[in-house]
């Protein structure tokens, strides 16, 4: 009976004991994980947020940034919704933070979440890939302009890309069509199970023209390949492998595109805890071993601190939903 | 009225089951861009196909089905209630379904343990101590292996690792 | 001899003493994670990457690599045994495999699968040598119509899967593709038949299905016959060699499924899986015996093997030559090379001849280890089936749990694979063939899919899939190979009715 109610006191004393350091760690202003971090990618290992959550983990290990470790943990289901779900719950755990991107806004904008970016907490924006245009590399089309007016004149064109319509490369290439003036519905979006597969059906000659991730096309590119890119989403030209690709806005296209890449908390999470994750990754994109692996993964670098952020999400989901509303997308 | 064979009892079923799909079918949403196919006409394909296989089930001849009849009636005339062949499978049913709702809670080592163990016991096997034994060397082997050595998270639960 | 002088230089690369030992620790581990439930080679390679970061690119890939194929090598120990598939190229093995463990020929069939194995590794290592950048060609000519009328001609296998009753087949096939429909649409968005429910999202995982209606339902059954304790021990492991005219038998389905695996797993998205559910329905079509097939016939155990294999090394020629990753297993392997600064694609083989030509060689070695690693295990691994009864079946339902657990780490899933166990079980009662059903469940939504997808293209118009030769081609064996059956039907009837 004495052992029960013992441990039953343990129980008790343990969050309590973690409570009270929260406490005093607020009050000098100054907060510090007392556990291990539970990093979630919403998704499968292998894929986009997979890579970012392990990167960031292994660089703050390997650069001793944290005290304590960052756990990655995979959520997968529902293109992120199933994550949400779970995350939405656990209102004020400051040891909780996922891998966010494009999907955050659009998933919920097409009526497949029941929570949004308001619902959670803005930690940081990391990095930016951007779109790309690519065509076969004996195809008739030079640059993003030819190819639009050969869709204006025949609408049934194919253009590729690598998820479900009403999705990122989708909304990316139709909010190219309306700044060019054509009809955002006007583009014949053929939705692959990939960016890969779309490129393997462009070098069949299966479809006209894909849209994808800048970052997954550089291995195509290049002397020798069988792609040609016609334009890239960002606003100045990107280095490396696609300094040679012109930007639309070169073409006289007013219009970018990002995939940008972040982290977000759990909702409602203490301010603290928010200043604390901001500066550790703002400390590790300072480090070499970040330089290093975002250089071969193609990633640029952009960050923005948690209140910035926040306000880039309101902004790319007001941009977003008038895309989906000329597409008629949008749900109510 | 005349009594029913085996297939054409299956038969029933399986059309209630279609038009069932069928209505479902019917309730998928039109995509507002036009689409030479649309989500739904691959589901109403399948509905009408599932009905028209079920009438041909309907008046197909039953054959023997293989193993139907090594069900150990023994068992189910002799044994205790809670013992009988279609006890065993319910109750088995029954802890996978416990199982699935306690894992989280309770930690997957002490979970899958209790299972094994419970499991193993009620199917009959009386060394206990052997049980308990492996029950628990292949749980912890399994978990150590995921959890340690791929990094796999698996619920902690009530234990401390 | 370019290819020899190139040959040599890889084994130069693949025989140092750090990737030699690299080959054997990813064959190992391999084995271990595909013979483990619920770690798909997906997830170890995934997790694999921070480690193979610092390393050379070439040992990076020859170990990754090892980890891949052995992982198949491996799968196929636990549907053999518990017919409870580990990995999904491994169901079809299950098919015959588990009911000769049943009749007391476990080491034999073991055997016979690590052979299989090794001999489709090993020739489609020699495939992908010679013709690789070859077919790549191959690789990029199936759009969307091509792939429709694949999976047209593998659907058709339904019919010889269903042995008794061909209407109880076809519904189990067309129960199979309204699985394979569920979630989210992926050419429109649109949910189906999720109820509401985000966990029905992403549709249903084929191994949930494949663990509930085969090992699942198999516990089940043995309970309702009798499982308790007072049924002897199978002790009967057997002999683990064959017979000369065992070789026989099996050298042709082995070979025939090798070259068959391996140009499926070039297709990007078909790969192992298909390859070996294709190879198994090749080999019981042009059988003699085919009616013994599902009821321990060596030849069903010998094709899937060498045909999941073969697919394996197949998958590694988009992935290598263009680029372009063909499977979610590749799709990681790509990423893992992007991050030692390799990028795969047309100019890999003259940029980077040292990854190329040492994997090559390496996947020599490592058949090789794979080979002499599992045969001194069998009897070891084998001894799991002098378990006591009861123990065995609880430990089966473990292992099915953490399989789909480890999978999703969702709770829904677990329920979904009881439910999918009952139905299992309620398929067996009543005479239900299981097969049809997963083959369905694979082929249905890649089918669908790339028909929309074709069509899309066309502009609605349903010529696109007689005008393509390479499409019209597969729809006309697919008509074929659904008349052959029925013309054997017919002969064997005239020859009884004489």
């Amino acid at each position: 009976m004495t052992s029960l109610s013992l441990k039953r006191l343990a129980v008790l004393a343990l969050p309590m004991a973690a409570l009270t350091t929260i406490a005093t760690a607020a009050q000098a202003q100054e907060w510090t994980p007392s556990k291990s971090i539970e990093f979630v990618a919403p998704a499968n290992p292998g894929g986009g947020w997979d890579t970012l959550v392990r990167t960031v983990s292994r660089v703050i290990q390997q650069e001793g940034l944290a005290d304590k470790n960052f756990a990655a943990i995979n959520v997968p289901g529902g293109g992120g919704a199933v994550a949400w779900a779970q995350i939405a719950r656990d209102s004020g755990n400051p040891h909780k933070l996922f891998a966010t991107s494009p999907p955050m806004i659009l998933v919920p904008l097409a009526g497949a979440s029941r929570y949004d970016h308001t619902d959670f907490t803005p930690v940081a924006r990391i990095n930016t890939d951007y779109s790309i245009i690519l065509v076969a590399a004996d195809s008739e089309y030079q640059d993003v302009n030819d190819l639009f007016t050969a869709l204006k004149e025949n609408p049934r064109l194919s253009v590729g890309g690598g998820s479900a319509p009403g999705s990122m490369d989708h909304i990316s290439i139709a909010g190219l069509a309306s700044a060019a003036g054509l009809d955002a519905s006007a583009v014949n979006y053929i939705p692959f199970s990939g960016g890969g597969d779309a490129m393997t059906n462009l070098m069949g000659g299966h479809i006209e023209a894909v849209i994808t991730g800048a970052g997954e096309s550089v291995g195509q590119l290049g002397e020798g390949s069988q792609l040609r890119a016609l334009g890239v989403s960002s606003e100045e030209r990107l280095g490396g492998a696609l300094a040679e690709v012109p930007t639309y806005q070169e073409q006289g296209i007013d219009y970018s595109f990002d995939i940008w890449r972040g982290v977000m908390g759990a909702p409602d999470m203490p301010e603290e805890a928010v200043a604390y994750y901001e500066e550790l990754f703002a400390e590790m994109l300072e480090t070499d071993a970040w330089r290093q692996a975002s250089d071969q993964l193609g990633w640029i670098d952009a960050y923005q601190d948690s209140e910035e952020f926040g306000a880039f999400l309101d902004e790319q989901q007001e941009q977003f939903s008038s895309v989906l509303s000329d597409l008629g997308l949008l749900r109510q | 009225m005349t009594k029913l064979n085996t297939n054409q009892w299956l038969a029933v079923v399986l059309a209630l089951f279609a038009a069932a799909y069928l209505a479902m079918a019917w309730q998928v949403p039109t995509f507002p861009l036009p689409r030479p196919v649309d989500s739904d006409l691959f589901p109403k394909v399948l509905g009408a196909a599932l009905l028209l296989l079920s009438i041909f089930l309907f008046f197909e001849k039953p054959g023997a089905i293989a193993g139907a009849d090594e069900i150990d009636s023994d068992a189910s005339r002799h044994g205790p209630l809670w013992l009988t062949p279609w006890a065993r499978v319910i109750v088995t049913a029954l802890a996978i379904a416990a199982y699935a709702f306690l894992l989280v809670p309770l930690g997957f080592v002490l979970a899958s343990t209790l299972l094994c163990v419970g499991l193993t016991a009620y199917y009959g096997y009386r060394r206990h101590g052997v049980n308990l034994l492996t029950s628990l060397g292949v749980v912890l082997a399994l978990y150590l292996t995921m959890t340690r050595v791929m990094d796999v998270y698996l619920p902690t639960g009530v234990l401390p690792f | 001899m370019d290819a020899l002088n190139n040959l040599m230089y890889g084994f130069g690369i693949a025989l140092e003493p750090m990737n030699i030992a690299y080959v054997f620790a990813g064959v190992f581990a391999g084995t271990i994670i595909g013979m483990l439930p619920g770690l798909g080679p997906i997830s170890a390679l995934a997790l694999m990457i921070p480690i193979t970061f610092a390393m050379e690119p070439s040992s990076g890939l020859i170990l990754m690599a090892g980890v891949y194929y052995g992982a198949i090598f491996g799968g196929s120990t636990s549907s053999i045994l518990l017919n409870a598939p580990g990995v999904a190229g491994t169901v079809a093995t299950s098919f015959d495999g588990y009911p000769m463990a049943k009749q007391g020929k476990a080491g034999k069939a073991l055997a016979i699968a690590a052979y299989s194995s090794f001999v489709g590794g090993t020739v489609s290592v020699i495939f992908l040598m010679l013709v690789a950048p070859l077919l790549s060609k191959v690789a990029v000519s199936f759009g969307p119509a091509e792939y429709f009328a694949l999976m047209v001609l593998g659907l058709t296998a339904v019919v010889s899967l269903s042995d008794k009753s061909l209407v109880k087949g076809l519904i189990a096939a067309v129960v199979g593709v309204m699985i394979s429909i569920v979630g989210i649409d992926m050419q429109t968005g649109t949910e189906r038949f999720t109820f509401n429910s985000i966990n029905l999202l992403d549709g249903i995982d084929f191994l949930v299905v494949a663990l509930g209606i085969f090992a699942l339902a198999e516990v089940f059954y043995m309970l309702l016959r009798g499982g308790g304790g007072k049924e002897a021990p199978r002790n009967a492991i057997g002999s683990l060699k064959l017979t000369r005219s065992e070789v026989g038998q099996i050298a042709g389905p082995v070979s025939r499924s090798s070259v068959l695996g391996f140009f499926t797993g070039v297709l990007p998205g078909a790969g192992a899986t298909i390859g070996s559910f294709l190879g198994y329905s090749m080999e019981k079509r042009i059988a003699k015996d085919g009616d013994t097939f599902g009821k321990g016939n060596i030849k069903g155990v010998a094709a899937p093997e060498a045909a999941n294999n073969a697919a394996c090394t197949g998958s590694f020629v988009p992935l290598l030559t263009l680029g372009v990753p063909g499977s979610g297993t590749t799709a990681v392997l790509l990423g893992a090379l992007l991050v030692m600064g390799v990028t795969p694609g047309p100019m890999m083989l003259e940029q980077r001849p040292d990854v190329f030509w040492g994997v090559v060689a390496s996947m020599y070695i490592g058949n090789i280890f794979l080979l002499v690693l599992n045969l001194p295990l069998i009897p070891l691994i084998a001894k799991i089936l002098d378990l006591p009864k009861p123990l065995l079946l609880s430990l089966i339902l473990i292992f099915c749990m953490i399989g789909v657990y480890g999978m999703s780490f969702s709770v829904f899933d677990l329920l979904l694979l009881l439910g999918f166990g009952l139905l299992g079980l309620g398929m067996r009662l009543f005479g239900f063939p299981a097969a049809p059903l997963i083959l369905a469940l694979i082929l249905g939504n890649i089918m669908e899919e790339s028909m929309r997808r074709a069509l899309q293209i066309s502009g609605g118009d349903w010529m696109t899939f007689v005008d393509k030769p390479i499409s019209l081609s597969l729809l006309l064996i697919a008509l074929l190979s659904l008349g052959l059956p029925l013309l054997k039907k017919r002969r064997k009837k005239a020859a009884v009715a004489e």
